[in-house]
């Protein structure tokens, strides 16, 4: 994979001024302008830029949508979510100013008469404002359109850049529904846009503790002679969400499933940055390249059996969480009272490398459980038991290194010691380490940091085309086991406000593990 | 301030000197708190009276975001008589609507001779393996020395209370190459950063970098008490717009007076250029940075008080104007601000000789009765 070498420094003045690439002056077209995630992510996501002073001089914003709204009504409405959702609050007077680089863009997402007129106003804003023309096109509409939005972008001949400038392409997941949509897409896409001006996002990539995880084993001597099957027993990732399908996101939820949804992106993204050998450097595809090894290298679970043996599937019954009572699945507001869609999936996967021989990598997401929490264990070998070979539990437990993706995101180390006393017993402790704590200032959206990336050029937290298509390969022969096969591993249940089906916790009893009590 | 109380609502619990480490598990014991955070020591040294005081009210405040284990330092060199006492207290702050972040504080009185005890017993109860931030306060006394600054990793000082910057500067130089992994931070330099942001994001406008190279005029205008923090921006512009130091102006009594001071540079593309530094009473620490062009006026400005800077660019069709963030004005919010942004400083090293260089050229005390 070629890289795309950073534009020599032309302002002398942003020299040495913050240690990261330095984000480019453009204009952001954001395509589902109208959406939610326009509304609750991306426009407060670029204010809070603005309101630290990142965001770069002469950023325009145009919102691209069907629906028809002058720029006021469509300002008033970004304005009205920002004031509720905003991390650092609502100040009028930057509000002012930076509602001023934002306008509304009316068009069928298949109107190519829409997209002549995009770029004939892309152009006017670079006539008054000197923009250079850069652009940074967000797809952030629904999936379907994905497709007609790139080939309309090419006809419109805004995927082209002037020279010195560039144009470059933000996609939100789903990256596709199963390796050959994902191929599809990522053809459609290529045909548009350069690989290096391609930015699949994956918010997680994004989050403190996640870009944490390589500092972490690769700054830190202590971890990485240990980051091994020698040493480690197990990793565990774990994503807990409470929340069921409120607020009709059965809709979506329904056709997709947790594995899709969830395991596909960004668990199988956390797993690579755990497994991943030492990059060569730093650059995006230095850091790439180890990362689609790992997927590459995963056991293919590719027979119906092996998928029974490994994965398990669920959906939630009624049950209550946090104290209210809730539907079951099935019963949720828009999914299909048949239907056969996990809400709860754990796998057991297996890494063919000579780092990771051995060493189980349990992965479980699932809607309904108790509570909201991502986390990664890694959980190490037991020592010998030959000096401390005490009478309790407590004598077999092993070092637990868990790194806490959301909330409270922090890291925590679990080791063993003697309770005061003159018997030898032994406890284990936990050093806890807590962003909140340590860091009183709270961190940035995940999306500020890789909005500002993308327009940097810096694809580093970004998922390459062919990660994508080595995740949807290992995801495809799961949901063809659970969906076409003759003989379909069953579908397991749990009770809403459970930790999940039975059948999970006996997954990792036949290995002699349990999951981590969260 | 007496140091002769048992107690002090702010200080906490007067203990004896030799006995901090029991008292502070002590305390600890009959906390609920839960956490005890610390990620540095954060000495605080300061000579003036009251001082102390004070100071536990600034590191009150630091600890929201700023988990340390504080040691505050209050010296009367002027007291015949030696004599060290201490105080023990812990700031607790909510999280999550409990008492759970927790920095334990160490406030150390100091009379008499102190340069030994300082180091053998006030830092003797540093937070070991975590790095030492001494923030310094006012001017830099005979206490200031190698057997001090060797066990220091953060030098945080403010250059605007020093009545003899180019003296103080060459003994902060002098530590520096004595003391090579010691970091330096001047408030000073700290006072200037979103000055310095809000210049280098207009510069990314095309315009405005159109017009980098016919760049003749700089203004800048500062509280007569913040001329280091001007003069350090300037040297900043000249340094990073790659401007040599100029002839001598012509203009010999607009060098320096008691409001203006002047001085020029010649650019890569020959084009010479005057910088200009006035004084105002009424003016923020900086109030003003505006460079002027063949067409092109590119300013930052702040009026005193406002929250907000205004960041303008101005050229023919074309005129942009933006708010931008305010550093803090006190020393307190710039040692926050610091903190929060950690590093080698490097850029400041970078700066720091021709800074010197223009420093000791238009030497206040020289020139100015």
């Amino acid at each position: 994979m070629s890289e795309t070498p950073v534009p020599r420094m032309s302002n002398p003045f942003r020299e040495d001024l913050v240690s990261r690439n330095r984000p480019q002056p453009c204009t952001v077209v954001i395509f589902g302008a109208t959406g939610d995630l326009t509304h609750r992510k991306l426009i407060p996501a670029l204010y809070n830029l603005a309101v630290d002073g990142e965001l770069p001089h002469g950023v325009k914003i145009v919102g691209f949508a069907r629906r028809d709204k002058s720029d006021e009504v469509f300002r008033a409405g970004l304005e009205e979510l920002n004031r509720k959702v905003s991390r650092s609050g609502h100040d009028e007077e930057i509000w002012g100013s930076f509602v001023q680089s934002i306008s509304y863009h009316r068009s069928e997402f298949t109107d190519e008469d829409g997209y002549k007129r995009l770029a004939e106003r892309l152009d006017e804003i670079d006539r008054e404002t000197g923009g250079k023309g850069n652009r940074l096109f967000y797809i952030a509409s629904a999936p379907d359109f994905f497709d007609d939005i790139l080939e309309q972008l090419k006809t419109a001949g805004l995927n082209k850049a002037a020279e010195g400038c560039w144009s470059r392409v933000i996609v939100e997941k789903p990256f596709g529904t199963d390796l050959k949509t994902a191929r599809h897409l990522n053809e459609v896409v290529n045909r548009t846009f350069d690989e290096k001006d391609t930015y699949r996002i994956d918010h997680y990539l994004g989050k403190e503790t996640a870009q944490n995880l390589m500092v972490l084993r690769f700054a830190n001597s202590i971890f990485e002679p240990l980051w091994n099957n020698r040493y480690i027993d197990q990793i565990q990732i774990t994503c807990a969400e409470n929340l069921g399908m409120e607020g009709g996101r059965g809709g979506y939820y329904d056709t997709a499933g947790a594995l899709r949804d969830m395991v596909q992106n960004h668990l199988l993204q956390l797993m690579s940055l755990v497994a991943m050998e030492p990059p060569t450097d730093l650059s995006a595809d230095g850091v790439r390249d180890e990362k689609v090894k790992v997927i590459r290298s995963l056991r293919q679970w590719d027979t119906a059996e092996k998928v029974a043996a490994n994965v398990v599937r669920g959906q939630y019954q009624a049950g209550s969480v946090d104290g209210e009572p809730v539907p079951g699945y099935r019963e949720e507001d828009r999914v299909d009272p048949e239907s056969m869609t996990e809400a709860y999936v754990a796998l057991r996967l297996m890494v063919d490398t000579w780092r990771w021989s051995g060493v189980p990598f349990y992965i479980r997401m699932g809607k309904r459980l108790p509570k909201k929490a991502t986390e990664i264990s890694v959980h190490f070998k037991a020592p010998p038991s030959v000096l401390f070979n005490t009478e309790g539990p407590s004598a077999a437990e092993s070092n637990v290194l868990v790194i806490r993706i959301q909330p409270d995101e922090g890291i925590s180390l679990r080791t063993v010691s003697k309770i005061p006393g003159t018997s030898m017993r032994l406890e284990p402790v936990k050093m806890d380490f807590r962003y909140a704590t340590s860091f009183g200032k709270g961190s940035p959206e995940a999306y500020e940091r890789l909005l500002l990336d993308a327009m940097a050029g810096d694809a580093t937290l970004f998922a390459r085309c062919d990660e994508v298509e080595e995740a949807w390969k290992f995801i495809d022969h799961i949901e063809h086991a659970w969906h076409e096969s003759d003989s379909p591993p069953p579908m397991a249940e749990f009770v809403a406000g459970t930790w999940g089906p039975k059948e999970a916790d006996d997954l990792l009893r036949e290995d002699g593990h349990a999951w981590r009590r969260l | 301030m007496s140091e002769e109380f048992e107690y002090h609502p702010e200080l906490g619990r007067k203990v004896p000197v030799g006995e901090v480490d029991r008292e502070l598990r002590r305390l600890w014991d009959e906390d609920d708190a839960r956490t005890n955070a610390s990620l540095i020591n954060l000495a605080v040294y300061s000579e003036r009276r009251g001082a102390l005081v004070e100071n536990s009210r600034a590191v009150r405040e630091l600890t929201r975001e700023h988990a340390c284990r504080a040691i505050l330092i209050g010296i009367n060199r002027e007291e015949p008589k030696a004599s060290l006492e201490a105080w023990i207290t812990a700031h607790c702050h909510l999280l999550n609507g409990q008492k759970a972040v927790c920095c334990e504080q160490l406030a150390f009185a100091l009379k008499g001779r102190a340069t030994g005890r300082l180091r053998n017993t006030v830092f003797a109860h540093l937070n070991s393996d975590l790095p030492l931030t001494l923030w310094w306060q006012g001017e830099l006394s005979p206490i200031f020395s190698e057997r001090l600054y060797s066990l220091v990793d953060r030098f945080v000082f403010d250059s605007s209370d020093w009545a003899d910057p180019v003296a103080s500067f060459a003994r902060i130089q002098d530590a520096s190459a004595e003391s090579s992994n010691m970091v330096v931070q001047d408030l000073s330099w700290t006072r200037s950063y979103q000055f310095r942001v809000s210049l280098a994001a207009l510069f990314d406008d095309p315009v405005a970098q159109a017009g980098l190279g016919t760049i003749s005029k700089v203004e800048i205008v500062h509280h007569p008490k913040h001329r280091m923090a001007a003069l350090q921006m300037l040297a900043w512009l000249s340094v990073q717009a790659g401007w040599r130091s100029g002839m001598e102006l012509n203009l010999a009594d607009a060098r320096r007076s008691e409001a203006m001071e002047g001085y020029s540079f010649e650019s890569k593309e020959g084009v010479a250029i005057l910088a200009t530094l006035t004084a105002s009473d009424s003016a923020p620490p900086l109030a003003l940075l505006r460079v002027e062009g063949e067409d092109l006026m590119v300013e930052v400005s702040r009026e005193a008080g406002a929250e907000r800077l205004s960041r303008r660019i101005q050229a023919p069709g074309h005129e942009v104007v933006t708010p931008g963030p305010v550093n803090a004005d006190e020393p307190l919010g710039l040692v926050g601000e610091q903190l929060s942004r950690g590093g080698k400083n490097s850029l400041f090293r970078k700066i720091l000789p021709r800074f010197l260089t223009m420093l000791s050229e238009h030497d206040w005390h020289g020139s100015v009765s």
